[in-house]
Parts: C-alpha cells; sequence; structure tokens
C-alpha cells in the first residue's frame, strides 16, 4: 500500500471541511481525486503531503505517519512551482545539489537535469532560461521534471494544470500520463475538471460538499486504460456519473462508499 | 485635454523636459531670488549667488580645513562621514539576517518580534543622549544610533518580505530534500534579497538622517559637522554646495546600489 488515508477528518475554526475520509492508494496508481471547489481536495493533498495534520485519523505514505513533506512525496502546484531566482536548469538541479555531497557527484547533476528537461519537451536553450521567462505550460514542465529527478515514490500534483489554455493542458496531460506509465511513480492528481480526472486517472475519487457535516468520498471509480481518443460516448457517461455523485450531497449517498470497479 | 488623461503614454521628448522642469525653475527662482538680494545689499549673505558658490566649493575641494591636514576640506568631511555610513550600512546586513530567521524560525520569531515591533515605535533621537552617555561621543555612539534607529525597520521589513514568499516554495524545498537552512538560505533568502537590498535603499537617508544628527550634536569632522559648524558663520556659500553634495553621494549611492541589485538578480522583476 502506498498511501493510507484512515478515517480522517479535519477541522478549521471549529468548522469542520473533511469527514470520514478512508482511502487507499496501491503503489503505482494514477488517482484523480475530484470536486467541486471549496470540497476539500486541495485539503487532502496537503493531508497526504504532511503540510497539514488531520484532526482526527491518521495518512500513512509507504507505511510511515510524517510530521512534514519529504522527499517521499514530489510536489507540483498550480502556480508558485518554481524558484524564480534560479534558471530552468538550476531549478531541476536544485533538488539533486541539496541532497549530495562532492564535486564528482554533483558534476554528473547537469547532464541528468538535462536528460529530464529533454523529456519534458525542453532544450538546452530553455535551460538557461530563468522561469519567468517561460509561457505557463513549458514552467510546468519543469516543474514535473524538477520532481521527478528525485524518483519520488508519490506524485501529488495540486490543478497543475489548471491555468493553462486548452492546448497546452492537453499537451501537458498526455506528458504526465506518458511519464507516469515509465516511472511508475503513484501520482494523486487534484482537478475540478472532471473530464481530466476521467482521461488521467486509472481511478476517479469524487468529493462532495457538505458545509455542516464536512466533505466526504461519494465515488471511487476504477477507469482503467482510458485515453483521450476513447469513445466520446463512453467519455461522457463517465464524466456524468462522476459529476452527478460529486453534486450530491454526501447525506443522500450510501454510508460506505463501495469502489466500483 | 490629454495632460489629465490616464491612458496616455508621453512622448520621449515631452517627458524629458517635464522630468527636468522643476529642477531648472528651482534654480531659476533662487538665482533670481539671490540677484534681488544682493542688489538690495551687496553683502547678503543669506542667499549666495552662483560665482560665491563655486568659489567656496573649489575652496573647501581644493584646501584643508586645519593647515596640519593632508586632504582637502571636502575630502576629509565626505571620507569620515563615507566611512561612517558604510560601517552603518554594513552592520544593517546582520539585521537581515535576523528578520530572516525570526519569520522563518518560529520560535525565535516569539522570542524577538514583539519586542522589535515595540522598539522600532521608540523615536532614536530621544535616546541620543542615553547614547552619549553610554557609548561616549566618539565614532560608536554616532553608528549605535543609526543601527538603533533604521535597524529594527529592516528587521520588520525583513519578517514581512519573508513572510510574502508563497508557503508552496517551502513545501517544494522540503519535497526536493532541502534542510531548514537550505530552504532558509538558498530558497528563501535567494528570493527576498532584491527586495531587502530596495528596503535598504529606501532607508538610507534615514541612516543619513541619524548620522547628520550625531555629526552636528557630537563631532570634529564629518559633513554634518561642517554644515553646523558654518551655520553658526552664516557661511551659506558653503552649506548649500555642501548640501547638494551629500544629496548627490546619496543619489550616487541609491543608483550604485540598485545597478548592482539589477546585475546581481536578472530574474527580478519589480
Amino acid at each position: 500500500m502506498s498511501i493510507s488515508i484512515q478515517n480522517v477528518a479535519v477541522d478549521y475554526a471549529s468548522r469542520r471541511i473533511l469527514n470520514g475520509i478512508d482511502l487507499e492508494i496501491n503503489a503505482g496508481e494514477f488517482v484523480s481525486i475530484v470536486g467541486e471547489t471549496g470540497c476539500g481536495k486541495s485539503t487532502l493533498l496537503r493531508l497526504i503531503l504532511a503540510e497539514e495534520r488531520p484532526t482526527e485519523g491518521r495518512v500513512l505514505v509507504q507505511g510511515r505517519q510524517r510530521s512534514r513533506p519529504d522527499q517521499t512525496c514530489g510536489y507540483v502546484p498550480q502556480k508558485y512551482s518554481l524558484f524564480p531566482d534560479k534558471t530552468v536548469l538550476a531549478n531541476v538541479i536544485f533538488g539533486l545539489d541539496v541532497t549530495s555531497r562532492g564535486f564528482f557527484r554533483k558534476h554528473g547533476h547537469k547532464e541528468e537535469a538535462l536528460r529530464y528537461l529533454r523529456h519534458t519537451g525542453l532544450n538546452e536553450a530553455d535551460a538557461k532560461k530563468y522561469p519567468h521567462q517561460l509561457s505557463g505550460g513549458m514552467q510546468q514542465r519543469v516543474a514535473i521534471a524538477q520532481a521527478l529527478i528525485m524518483k519520488p515514490p508519490v506524485l501529488l500534483m495540486d490543478e497543475a494544470f489548471s491555468a493553462l489554455d486548452p492546448g497546452t493542458r492537453r499537451g501537458m496531460q498526455q506528458l504526465i500520463k506518458d511519464l507516469w506509465r515509465e516511472s511508475g511513480t503513484t501520482v494523486v492528481f487534484v482537478t475540478h475538471n472532471t473530464r481530466e480526472a476521467v482521461c488521467l486517472g486509472t481511478r476517479v475519487v469524487a468529493l462532495a460538499k457538505d458545509c455542516e457535516r464536512g466533505s466526504s468520498i461519494v465515488l471511487d471509480l476504477d477507469v482503467p486504460h482510458l485515453d483521450f481518443d476513447t469513445d466520446e460516448s463512453h467519455l461522457a457517461r463517465l464524466i456524468t456519473r462522476v459529476e452527478s455523485a460529486s453534486a450530491k450531497s454526501p447525506q443522500v449517498i450510501d454510508e460506505t462508499v463501495t469502489r466500483i470497479r | 485635454m490629454s495632460l489629465f488623461r490616464i491612458d496616455v503614454q508621453p512622448a520621449r521628448i515631452p517627458a524629458w523636459v517635464l522630468s527636468w522642469f522643476l529642477f531648472a525653475a528651482g534654480i531659476a527662482v533662487y538665482f533670481y531670488a539671490a540677484e534681488q538680494r544682493h542688489r538690495e545689499n551687496p553683502d547678503d549673505r543669506v542667499m549666495p549667488t552662483i560665482t560665491q558658490m563655486v568659489r567656496a566649493f573649489q575652496d573647501a575641494a581644493r584646501n584643508p580645513a586645519e593647515s596640519e591636514d593632508r586632504r582637502s576640506m571636502l575630502a576629509t568631511d565626505t571620507l569620515v562621514t563615507g566611512r561612517r555610513f558604510l560601517i552603518s550600512v554594513a552592520l544593517l546586513f546582520p539585521a537581515v539576517l535576523l528578520g530572516l530567521h525570526m519569520a522563518m524560525f518560529p520560535y525565535l520569531g516569539a522570542f524577538f518580534l514583539r519586542f522589535f515591533q515595540f522598539f522600532d515605535k521608540i523615536v532614536a533621537l530621544s535616546l541620543l543622549p542615553i547614547l552619549f552617555i553610554a557609548f561616549g561621543i566618539d565614532e560608536l555612539s554616532k553608528i549605535m544610533l543609526i543601527v538603533i534607529g533604521v535597524a529594527p525597520t529592516v528587521i520588520l521589513d525583513t519578517v514581512n518580505l519573508t513572510k510574502s514568499v508563497p508557503r508552496e516554495q517551502i513545501v517544494k524545498g522540503f519535497t526536493l530534500g532541502a534542510s531548514d537552512f537550505a530552504i532558509t538560505y538558498r530558497i528563501v533568502l535567494k528570493q527576498i534579497f532584491p527586495r531587502v537590498l530596495n528596503s535598504i535603499r529606501l532607508n538610507l537617508k534615514t541612516v543619513m538622517l541619524f548620522l547628520f544628527a550625531g555629526e552636528m550634536i557630537a563631532s570634529t569632522d564629518g559633513l554634518a559637522y561642517r554644515i553646523a559648524l558654518l551655520r553658526r558663520h552664516m557661511g551659506m556659500d558653503t552649506i548649500l554646495p555642501y548640501v547638494l553634495w551629500v544629496a548627490l553621494l546619496l543619489f550616487a549611492v541609491d543608483l550604485g546600489m540598485s545597478t548592482l541589485n539589477r546585475k546581481l538578480h536578472p530574474w527580478f522583476e519589480e
């Protein structure tokens, strides 16, 4: 088991945000977490990241309960994903540099970083640029390379493509899916875009907002081997199913969410 | 009329003329008034003419104040004040580091923050007699006055700048394996440093203000000492060029820091 979220609840200022969250994510899965704005998707991601602690329950990653973010989880947020004071190359190398000692080891980092950059569709000329000189899509490519070069067992992406235009977004979706297939990393992908969630994930987890009792999982759906060229009507059925589930209040859904296979 | 439209882009030449207009007008008004006063009283010392000022400035730049001095009066005063100024500005950098640590390490913040918030409200000049008693009337008291007057502002500003670094950047650092200190120095300090330099630039005038206060009250050399000394003799022909000289020096330091900031941080966009 890669990630285990056990009966988790989160309170903010005596208001319950998440309630009774139970989720087991296996190593190598690509899990999309979807739900309307303010339903606690990002909070759930921050719990996995160990940036926040649950009020109740516990979150285990690789069998460990962590007290703060560490190398177990790579992280690609929607904004501020790159260090603005560093070039693209320095951004990608940063993790390797701070975790290793010795000149000769560091010497090999540049080649490795360039390899990752090429893999994400960037070239050596881009490597010399600063983040502000890149488009939003290119910045996210660098952020993905920066996270993946550390070979994290888990990659967490929080609305990572939300700010991108549709064309760039499509390219990035294909890229992350290809990289996931190659690396075998467990990916947890938070998005409010149901189509993106269904097309990317091998599993879609829908959260439904409940301002009184706290949001909870209302759908846990296996969607193996879907792709962007999947039959549109099949895709539409899945999207409707996920959207109708996440639009309902958790009270009207069965108390126990059954995983649909 | 396009003068009062907010969406106009002034043409280059009109913009240049406008930017220099107040300088030209100020100089013209001064010399007209000086001319009028000198017509009424040829011995007027309140508003010296340009010839008198040029002569006095040349005299200050060529001749020593005391016969035993090797350097000219202007050079000696500038060097003495400049040395005090540079030491004071250099002492602001530890203040930056303190502010950085206060914002990054919550226990340090809890220890220092309230104290500096209060200390920042103390009018530094009111401490001057205490400083003279505690540190004597030598260099230390003047430098301490500047440090006490400006350091709390720089510390609090650095705390705010540090806290403005997006949380995502710190989390990202942790996920890339950076330690607390690597995040503090290699991520946060590097990001805030151009803004810290700007903050110090904005405080340069305050540094000079405290330095002048110290020099005017208890000093035997320096630019402010000379101005205070000449005030007793109504030496406006030297005082005015000295005031402009100080402004020019500060302008040069500010320009130098701004250029250095741009060169050191090509990624930084205001």
